[in-house]
């Protein structure tokens, strides 16, 4: 049982290293997708507030959500990680910050 | 002899004249009053909560270059410019087909040529960008794979700041040109060529100058990513109306009015059915980043109860632009459909039934 153990470990283990950059970036994926496609959805579309919020909403929670109307710059946590996306202009719609 | 010739030609401008064309505005023919049974399928009851169902935000259907038929639900109105979402690798097609009638580059080019960072992938041609067949691996996956799908760490995380050059950085899992295999990178590649096709003056402007305005197409959006490269596989916006004029220019043999706007082979190349492809891989058989109704692979028409003729542009949550030539027909239908129940067939049947007399 023991060596079951810790062949899961090492199997796991392995998985990890494996797949680490994917890993890494995948708590980054709920804030960067909520905060691009409420601003899009907000400032590109021109849809309400509340109809955005529904439209962003996945099975993931996020916090700390603020939308800055005056440099429509729209900031959400979730996952323990920050995004933040920007208007930047009528043809070039909205963009994640780098 | 004199009297004849001049009647002759009255007679080819008045048929030149009788083809309708849109101008600042669509005009409308006569509107179709059949429409129940389309109705019932494309615009249920909706529920913006629990998000279940089809969720049609626009249907436009142009027939003969005059709107018969338009109807907007949700927030969505004329004058929304709607995420296209997938709509958008078409378009990139039609503006890649301008800087081709310019001269600018061959389809058999290698795409390094105009994208160096593609230089670990040297074969690949700008062909098989088209066709979706770089043999670049992809995982294409939006909400099901998260961890593993490339599309979303190129859009959100690890690629989002440079999409070509993620992209470009991919292991290769086939030889170019050989596999079809559906890739939102392989769409990034093309327009980050196109940057070097018509030069870093022209291409800021380029979808505009190239495509969008020689249509009177006035609120066009496309996002960047921070290199400046257009997101050509995801985040074009246009109004129902204004994407129904690039659907009239496909079905119209790449004319606009009197403007060849696109090369006639340009336009054979994108409606000719890719041979890699292999039966049931896609919901419809790929041509050059269009999508076809075409037998392919042993497997029947993917869209049995339209015409063989029939191609469309498509994007997730169900954006579709359809074109059927044999018929003068150009379809938007723009949705939030959160659930995979829509079906292409079924509406297309019933916007045949609806405005066939």
């Amino acid at each position: 049982m023991k060596r079951f153990l810790l062949l899961l470990l090492v199997l796991l283990l392995g998985w990890v290293v494996y797949e680490r950059e994917d890993l890494w970036a995948f708590p980054d994926i709920i804030s960067a997708y909520t905060a691009k496609e409420y601003c899009s959805c907000r400032y590109v579309m021109n849809n309400d507030a509340e109809y955005c919020r529904g439209y962003v909403k996945q099975w993931l929670p996020t916090s700390d959500f603020s939308d800055d109307s005056a440099s429509k710059t729209i900031t959400v946590s979730g996952m323990g990680r920050s995004n933040s996306a920007q208007w930047q202009s009528e043809r070039r719609g909205c963009r994640l910050n780098p | 002899m004199c009297k004849g010739l001049t009647l002759l030609l009255l007679l080819i401008s008045c048929t030149v004249q009788a083809e309708p064309w849109p101008g600042e505005q669509w005009p409308t023919g006569a509107t179709i009053t059949n429409t129940e049974a389309l109705e019932n399928y494309a615009f249920p009851p909706r529920d913006d909560t629990t998000r279940k169902g089809i969720r049609t935000d626009a249907l436009l259907i142009i027939h003969d270059g005059q709107i018969i038929y338009e109807r907007y639900a949700g927030p969505t109105s004329e004058h929304t410019p709607h995420l296209t979402w997938s709509i958008s690798k078409s378009l990139m097609a039609t503006v890649l087909g301008v800087a081709y009638s310019e001269g600018l580059f061959k389809l058999e080019d290698p795409a390094a040529k105009f994208y160096p960072p593609l230089a670990k992938h040297p074969d690949i041609k700008f062909a098989d960008l088209l066709h979706w067949a770089s043999g670049i691996d992809w995982q294409e996956d939006y909400e099901y794979a998260p961890l593993k799908s490339s599309v979303v760490a190129m859009l959100y995380t690890r690629g989002h700041r440079d999409m070509a050059a993620f992209t470009a950085e991919q292991d290769s899992y086939a030889e170019p040109g050989q596999a079809f295999r559906y890739s939102s990178g392989d769409s990034n590649l093309l327009a980050a060529a196109l940057k070097n096709i018509v030069g870093p003056q022209r291409y800021p402007d380029y979808p505009w100058t190239a495509l969008f305005e020689p249509l009177g197409i006035r609120h066009a959006v496309w996002e960047t990513d921070a290199m400046g490269t257009f997101v050509a596989s995801s985040y074009a916006y246009l109004t129902a109306r204004d994407l129904a004029r690039v659907g009239l220019l496909m079905a119209r043999d790449g004319r606009w009015d009197d403007q060849q706007l696109l090369p006639k082979d340009w336009l054979a190349f994108n409606l000719t059915l890719f041979k890699g492809y292999k039966a049931h891989q896609d919901e419809a058989v790929p041509g050059g980043q269009w999508w076809l109704n075409r037998p392919a692979d042993g497997a029947s028409s993917p869209w049995p109860d339209a015409p063989p003729d029939t191609f469309a542009a498509l994007g997730h949550w169900g954006q579709a632009l359809y074109v059927i030539p044999s018929e003068k027909l150009v379809i938007v239908r723009y949705a939030d459909d959160r659930e995979g129940s829509y079906r292409h067939n079924e509406l297309l049947k019933r916007v045949l039934k609806a405005v066939r007399p």
